[in-house]
């Protein structure tokens, strides 16, 4: 059996600051859909620990809630609001990319070979997912801080 | 190492991911029905698991993230390195993790909606 290839930049490959330059937003947007899925994983698993606590009564759900109501853990919280906004805005951008939504015609490959499928559309939609979740950060904290 | 093929995967990926959205947000607003931190005072969220109908929504929420968000795991790792046990050794893993966070939210959720808190 013909021995696989692998992905040999692993993680290295994710931080190459090299890598943003030459391949722009969309590079940008792919490793934030990662970035924002794996804290959004461990938010979630950290979810689901903190409100077991309300077994344990009202005084360790309540010493527990305090954790996230600080200046702190609302931050905390915002970011988090952040991360799943960009994650489903840009996930709903991938749903319907792989639908063929807004990948433009085929055309032939001339020099500089851009492909159709970065196209500004595209590209409008990340910047349109990054400002609605900052707004949505923003919401978030006038409703903690509030 | 294949379970399912991994076009079905991605079709309950997405259809897990649009499911997540949509009870999250449901899941959210139900914050937003009094003020923020009266919401989270022990008696109402003890009220809000004993509604027997946003309990059964918590539990539809807890499996539908817990597939995507471990599936997305396994994707990523899987992006990373390649090779049969390694795959083997990821998709297990997710799967067994899966199942214990559902295990553990659905705890929480079956006692505290039974009142046994």
């Amino acid at each position: 059996m013909e021995k696989e290839n692998k992905a040999k930049e692993g993680i290295k490959g994710w931080i190459n600051p090299a890598k943003y330059g030459k391949f722009g937003i969309e590079r940008f947007a792919w490793i934030l859909m990662r970035i924002t899925g794996l804290g959004l994983l461990a938010y979630f698993i950290g979810h689901i620990y903190e409100t077991s606590h309300i077994l344990d009564g009202k005084a360790v759900w309540d010493a527990s809630l305090e954790l996230t109501q600080t200046t702190e853990g609302h931050i905390f919280l915002a970011l988090v609001i952040g991360m799943c906004v960009f994650h489903t805005g840009n996930g709903i951008r991938l749903m319907l990319g792989q639908m063929g939504y807004g990948l433009g015609k085929p055309g032939r490959p001339d020099y500089p070979y851009k492909p159709q499928s970065l196209n500004m559309k595209g590209k409008a939609c990340i910047y349109a997912t990054i400002g609605l979740a900052a707004l949505a950060m923003w919401y978030g904290m006038a409703v903690m801080f509030g | 190492m294949m379970l399912m093929r991994e076009s079905i995967v991605m079709k309950i990926h997405y259809g897990t991911a649009i499911g997540a959205v949509f009870l999250t947000v449901i899941h959210i607003l139900m914050r937003m029905t009094q003020d923020f931190h009266e919401s989270l005072e022990y008696e109402n969220v003890i009220a809000n698991y004993e509604m027997i109908g946003y309990a059964i929504m918590l539990e539809l929420l807890l499996i539908l993230i817990s597939v995507h968000g471990f599936n997305g795991l396994r994707i990523i790792l899987l992006e990373m390195k390649q090779g049969p046990s390694y795959e083997k050794a990821v998709t297990y893993g997710c799967i067994a993790s899966m199942a214990i966070l559902i295990a553990y939210g659905s705890r929480t959720i079956i006692m505290t909606s039974m009142g046994m808190t």
